[in-house]
């Protein structure tokens, strides 16, 4: 039987990815957990201190600050991500003309390295070689806006724009399928009945999306947990601390002050607290689904 | 999704032109930016600093590129860039598509185990693991080596690629394996000769996608390599941007920044459908 021979070449087709899955990623993975349980001393010397280092990690402040600062993140980047990314899709869905140019255009961003889109805006939000506040100065509102990256109410806000801007193409791609899977028999039926687009797209659209907006939304608080290049590069963190997200805090903790053990118990609360985000929110955002 | 083009465009009606302008508004936006960079990369340091940014060029300093490619090192980081992200990208690819082949059509014990280990690498982010990396990488010596580099870049692309694969095998028909059993073709003669020709589209896809990961990678760029000379593009322009940043030489790094820019657009260019497609499929399912 073919299927006994079959058998014999599982382990050598297996055998090169498992290799490297388990020393890159499981191996690493391992050992941030066991990481987390020592202290390492400026010499590199580890010695096992239990779960100290969790102690520790819940009266600082610094690493508080920066999972506020994530949930700001997420949260303010996701207010300037979805109305905008459906709205576009919507506008996908009604097989306009001219539709190519403007999903070029509007998808390109997402190719580009997020080292170069976060330098390109960090030049663009510059308050004097820039575009945005020379661009208000020359309209006379030059006072109405502060430096963007300078000012501790705007940093974070600014670096969350430019991680939407970098994005969103995917997200209007994948908000686009969700329209392109909605039954047309209940749209013409609506439409039938005399029902306008807004209310098509408000009452029946929208409804019948729920679940893929879920899934995206839990997938954008994966994402924007690891906005690192984005604030790494336009703000290194500053001002005063205000776009210290974990991710920053995590390797500047690691490489800067050589405090790996630190480091991993922070890099192992993250995942804990992620997973338990997407769990819940999973759970949160679930209704009876609906029958179509 | 999108058909050709032309082909069942709807008719013209008022509300479109909303959209119209919503879609311009950032279709401007994006063209500005770029349009920006352009510009800045044709000045000189001088007229950057001492004109206002919306001035065009008037000294068209095309010897930035140059400039940028040679002094800059951008010549060299693009190589680098080259180098790895080929290497990373045929190395994950054709790991993965071997790796696929028994999880997805080989009933054997604890084939969804291994699976569920190759997908876990889905779920958990990135960032958690670097501190180890960067211990392990240094004690098998591969600490500051593009080869290091490229395992890692080609080990985290297999979640991905494993799991694209395994979807796109089990659409294959069973009869495949049966009828080349039949002729005499062994298990791996099979897979090369009979599955392999079948797989053009999965592959296409899963390569594109990470290419354009391990070409525009930057967090682990950043923590395993620290000479200069084997940086990949994106640490690279970041390193010349710091440098910029003391030496006032501004100009050199916009034209920097769009080399970088140029082959992933020009790609993107040809590629859109497959690569928004590949995109949908494991961003929805994953």
């Amino acid at each position: 039987m073919f299927r006994r021979a079959q058998r014999r070449i599982v382990v050598p087709f297996l055998l090169p990815a498992s290799l490297l899955l388990a020393v890159f990623f499981l191996y690493p993975l391992a050992r941030t957990v066991q990481l987390s349980f020592s202290e390492f001393t400026r010499t590199g010397r580890q010695r096992f201190v239990g779960l100290s280092q969790y102690a520790e990690l819940i009266g600082d402040d610094q690493f508080l600050a920066s999972l506020g600062h994530a949930v700001v993140l997420a949260l303010a980047g996701g207010c300037m991500l979805f109305p905008p990314a459906v709205a576009i899709a919507w506008a996908f869905h009604q097989r306009l003309h001219g539709e190519r140019v403007f999903r070029f255009l509007i998808f390109a961003p997402v190719v580009l390295s997020v080292a170069v889109v976060a330098l390109m805006w960090k030049f663009i939000l510059h308050p004097t070689l820039g575009l945005v506040n020379p661009a208000f100065a020359a309209i006379g509102l030059g006072d109405l806006v502060p430096v963007l990256l300078g000012d501790p109410r705007t940093a974070l806000l600014a670096v969350a724009f430019t991680a939407v801007w970098h994005g969103i193409g995917i997200w209007i791609v994948l908000t686009t399928s969700g329209f392109a899977r909605l039954p047309a028999d209940v749209l013409e039926a609506g439409r039938l009945d005399g029902a306008g687009e807004w209310t098509l797209f408000a009452r029946v659209m929208l409804p019948m999306m729920r679940d893929l907006f879920r899934t995206l939304t839990i997938l954008w608080i994966v994402q924007s947990l690891q906005a690192f290049a984005f604030v790494f590069i336009m703000t290194g963190g500053g001002p005063f601390g205000s776009t210290e997200i974990p991710a920053t805090l995590m390797f500047r903790v690691a490489f800067e002050n050589a405090e790996f053990g630190y480091a991993a118990a922070m890099g192992v609360v993250i995942v804990v607290l992620l997973l338990a985000a997407a769990l819940g929110l999973n759970k949160l955002l679930k209704r009876d689904d609906l029958e179509y | 999704m999108s058909t050709d083009a032309g082909a069942g465009r709807a008719r013209f009606r008022p509300f479109h032109l909303y959209f119209y302008v919503l879609m311009g508004a950032f279709a401007l936006a994006a063209v500005g930016a770029f349009a920006w960079i352009v510009n800045s990369s044709l000045k000189t340091d001088v007229e950057f600093i001492g004109s206002p940014p919306f001035s065009t060029t008037t000294s068209w300093q095309f010897g930035n590129y140059a400039q940028a490619w040679e002094a800059g090192g951008v010549g060299a980081f693009f190589g680098n860039s080259v180098l790895v992200a080929v290497s990373a990208t045929v190395l994950g690819v054709f790991f993965s598509v071997l790796a696929a082949y028994p999880l997805a059509r080989i009933r054997f014990r604890g084939s969804s185990l291994v699976l569920s280990g190759f997908l876990m690498g889905l779920m958990v982010p990135w960032m958690v693991t670097f501190i180890p990396l960067y211990l392990t990488l240094r004690d098998l010596g591969l600490l500051d080596s593009r080869l290091g580099l490229v395992l890692v870049y080609a080990t985290y692309n297999l979640p991905f690629n494993i799991f694209v694969m395994v979807g796109f095998m089990r659409t294959l028909p069973v009869e495949l394996e049966e009828a080349a059993a039949v002729d005499g073709a062994g298990p791996s003669a099979t897979f090369f000769r009979v599955i392999m020709p079948l797989l053009g589209p999965g592959v296409a896809a899963i390569t594109i996608i990470s290419f354009l990961n391990n070409w525009n990678e930057f967090f682990y760029a950043l923590v395993l390599i620290h000479s200069e000379d084997r940086m990949t593009l994106p640490v690279g322009i970041w390193q010349l941007s710091q440098a910029a940043t003391y030496g006032s030489n501004w100009v050199t790094l916009f034209a920097a920044m769009l080399i970088a820019v140029a082959p992933v657009l020009l790609v993107f260019a040809f590629l859109q459908k497959r690569i928004t497609e590949g995109l949908t499929a494991g961003a929805l399912k994953g």
